[in-house]
């Protein structure tokens, strides 16, 4: 289920009722894992089977990897582990992509293959289960933690509804330890999880439902030539809709958790206040980011072997977290334009640091305005390969962008491009005045009759948008 | 912050949402506004999952927004003892619900096709249809339950009514002018577009009297036929292919059992002389029945349902529907041999 439904809503306030019931804290964390796999067969009952299956694989190899001391034995169990793992990821999600590519390229070579189209359906938030298992794994193989002691607290870890779907990616040291003794929500964390639920539904329902979703579908669906303000229009409401959705996402699930008492890491920072790439990187999907500079990037050699082998490993790590996205060579040039940007970026602060010792900073705070614009801009040009669904369609966005399109004609009305007008710049100047703070420590600072007005405007207007519960973009990778 | 800081807060919020809300309901209640649902993709759905039901307890009427209008259900349901199933959707061609029908091998039920001219024989319409099938057919136990809470809800509170009182409803509504070339659909007044949860589609009263509001509507069907009369006429190849399909699907819904009937709802005024010309009888509606070998009901045959006035050239009033849907219940039963009782 969606946390932007009523279903949702229903279900949380049950939820919340029985932890907060006087039951033992085994029988609150059976509650937790019984709600937890309702809310995912509420989408496709059948794909419970795979999250068991996954839940039950790693928790026995796990512990085997662990207390293994043979080194063969070792890496068999973790072959086995990332077979199970990437084996279901790479069947469900890229099997279709897979079996395209083959034909293509069998085809090119002279043969002709056509073979039925397999009808695979991809299981919701198969990306982030997968990823939460395989860094459990991993860290058992280089034991850098104790394998969890219960199955249950396992599964809770594996299943945790608040960031089963659509993250943020946790860690077993991150969460297992909070299963591990009684916790209910204080005052304090309750109210700020009803926060930040409210902000999150507002950012997804208002913002980018309500606001951005339309003129971004609109534009990326027309096959005519479009003037350049409509392809920009298109873009930056992309931009913004894609933020206000995932990160919606992230604030709904960290609010949910801290409801109940459990405390989940901080998924987004400010992304489009970012001054350059790297920083870009640290502020959007942090925990995938963190994750694939753990257990991709730094496998890969990471910065130790000099600088060639780190610009590749850089390179490998984008384009796989490109792919990781969807199954289209249009995230791996997505990935890929990242992976670039990160070169250039990476070129010149070594260039200056060698120079001047010093490395690339923004001294004055216009500068660093100009810097973080200029990031935005480029990381603008990324989202058009992230959203167009074939290269076609992003060369043509492209050239309308700058201006190069043919017989242009106009889709957007003028309440279109006024909202993408007020809603992008507001977007942009919050991020930039709150880049160095957290939401919930400015909501701290305001009076309580200003905090009062501020929730309920958000309150009112998501109740006022009665945008139907449509799914979260990240739910398709 | 102190605890109870947070506390006065929350508190303070949930007073003025109460509050706000209260006074919104209240306000569109003095306004004489009635509940209204909204008629998206679940409702559809909701109602799609009925045609299973069995042949002699239902029948499934599929079209445009002629047939949401001019099909009372609760004439209907007083003078059978069958279900009305409404699953038209208004601006669109019923093709594509009657090829999702037809290729759904448990329907085997009787359905009633809206053959206004317009819409029925045009491959443009909006996207609606195409929403509504793939929704129905991927939706999730979470939606449906979703539905469950949303419909209790929306029977209780007239400001939920996305249509009419959404935020993006009244940014609409605001009509900002738009750019050069850029194709503005047109908003049609709240008052024209009331639904129900059996998906009736009614005129309030206020609309029924209101001359302005009418010509308001009466102005936006005759931009679209002026939209229409603009577009290239359709090649012949194309018509033909409409006819084939249409039959296609028709047979395999007849090889399974079920029953088709074509319904040709009344039409007044400008919106009748255009159609006349644009759609006449015999290349259009006599072909359909011959084609598909289907029975018909065309209004203008019957001296008791030729005389409709639509007060916006297109639709009926509640009203007249009522005399209308009763009149297709005695032709159905006493000329078409169909059983509703």
């Amino acid at each position: 289920m969606v946390f932007n439904s009523y279903t949702f809503l229903a279900f949380f306030a049950v939820i919340l009722v029985l932890h907060h019931l006087p039951l033992t804290w085994t029988t609150k964390k059976v509650n937790l894992l019984l709600a937890s796999y309702i809310f995912y067969a509420a989408w496709n009952p059948p794909f419970i089977l795979l999250l068991w299956l996954s839940t039950v694989v790693d928790f026995y190899v796990g512990k085997a990897l662990y207390t293994q001391e043979n080194p063969h034995k070792k890496k068999l169990l973790l072959v086995v582990s990332l077979i199970g793992n990437l084996g279901m990821l790479i069947f469900f999600k890229y099997g279709t992509f897979l079996l395209d590519n083959f034909v293509l390229m069998v085809n090119a070579m002279g043969l002709d293959y056509h073979p039925a189209k397999p009808n695979i359906i991809l299981p919701a938030g198969i990306s982030f289960y997968t990823f939460t298992t395989l860094c459990y794994t991993i860290d058992m193989y280089y034991k850098k933690s104790e394998p969890v002691k219960s199955m249950l607290d396992f599964s809770l870890f594996v299943t945790f509804f608040p960031h089963l779907v659509a993250g943020p990616i946790v860690r077993p040291p991150q969460l297992v330890p909070q299963f591990e003794s009684p916790r209910t929500a204080t005052q304090k964390q309750m109210m700020d999880g009803l926060f930040l639920l409210s902000l999150g539904l507002f950012m997804k329902v208002v913002l980018a439902d309500g606001m951005l979703a339309g003129t971004a579908d609109t534009i990326f669906g027309t096959k005519d030539w479009l003037p350049a303000m409509d392809a920009w229009a298109g873009v930056l409401a992309f931009s913004g809709q894609i933020f206000f959705d995932f990160a919606g996402y992230s604030t709904c699930a960290i609010g949910v958790a801290l409801c109940l008492g459990f405390v989940l890491p901080q998924n987004f920072n400010y992304p489009y206040a970012a001054i350059g790439f790297s920083d870009f990187w640290r502020r959007w999907h942090i925990t995938l980011s963190a994750w694939l500079r753990d257990y991709l990037y730094i496998p890969l050699g990471g910065n130790r072997h000099g600088v060639r082998r780190m610009y590749f490993a850089l390179m490998i790590t984008m384009l796989l977290g490109g792919l990781w996205h969807g199954a289209n060579w249009t995230f791996v040039v997505w990935g890929g334009l990242h992976g670039l940007y990160l070169w250039v970026e990476k070129f010149f602060r070594d260039k200056r640091a060698a120079h001047t010792g010093e490395s690339l900073r923004a001294t004055k705070p216009w500068l660093g305005f100009f810097y973080a614009f200029l990031t935005f801009m480029l990381v603008n040009i990324t989202w058009v390969f992230f959203r167009s669904s074939t290269f076609e369609k992003a060369w043509q966005m492209l050239q309308a962008m700058f201006g190069m399109g043919m017989e242009c004609k106009p889709e957007l009305t003028s309440l279109a491009l006024l909202k993408v007008a007020i809603v992008i710049p507001a977007m942009l100047i919050t991020h930039w005045f709150m880049r160095n703070t957290k939401v919930l420590d400015v909501a701290h600072q305001l009076s309580w009759w200003k905090l009062g007005l501020v929730w309920s405007t958000l309150l009112l207007l998501l109740i006022w948008a009665q945008e139907s519960s449509s799914s979260f973009i990240y739910f398709q990778f | 912050m102190p605890e109870n800081t947070l506390k006065k807060a929350a508190l303070l919020t949930a007073g003025i949402v109460v509050f706000a809300l209260i006074a919104l309901e209240i306000s569109l209640r003095l306004q004489g506004i009635k509940i209204a649902y909204d008629d998206g993709p679940s409702l559809w759905s909701h109602h799609r999952d009925m045609v299973y039901e069995s042949k002699e307890k239902t029948v499934v009427f599929i079209g445009s927004s002629r047939m949401k209008y001019d099909l009372d259900i609760p004439t209907w349901r007083e003078n059978t003892n069958c279900h009305a199933v409404q699953l038209a959707i208004e601006g669109s061609s019923p093709r594509l619900v009657l090829e999702d029908l037809a290729n759904d091998l448990n329907f085997k039920g009787r359905l009633v096709l809206d053959a206004t001219e317009g819409l029925f024989f045009s491959n443009r319409g909006n996207k609606r249809p195409n929403e509504n099938i793939k929704y129905y057919h991927a939706r999730t136990p979470a939606q449906q339950s979703s539905f469950e809470l949303n419909r209790i809800l929306e029977s209780q509170f007239v400001f939920l009514d996305k249509d009419n009182f959404s935020l993006n409803a009244r940014l609409d509504a605001l009509e900002i002018p738009s750019r050069p070339g850029v194709f503005m659909m047109p908003i049609f007044p709240s008052d024209f577009n009331q639904n129900t949860f059996d998906r009736q589609m009614y005129m309030t009263d206020r609309f029924e009297r209101d001359t302005n509001l009418q010509n308001q509507v009466s102005g936006i069907w005759k931009l679209f036929g002026k939209m229409a009369q603009g577009a290239p006429p359709m090649p012949d190849d194309e018509l033909n292919a409409i006819f084939q399909s249409t039959k296609v699907d028709i047979d395999k819904i007849k090889a399974r059992g079920g029953e088709v009937l074509f319904l040709r709802p009344p039409s007044s005024g400008p919106a009748l002389m255009g159609e006349k010309m644009g759609f006449p009888r015999e290349k259009y509606w006599d072909r359909l029945l011959a084609y598909t070998g289907c029975p018909g009901i065309h209004y203008a045959d019957y001296p008791a349902m030729d005389h409709f006035i639509c007060p916006e050239d297109s639709h009926l009033k509640r009203p007249d529907a009522a005399v209308f849907t009763a009149q297709i219940i005695q032709i159905l039963e006493q000329e078409k041999g169909w059983k509703l009782h």
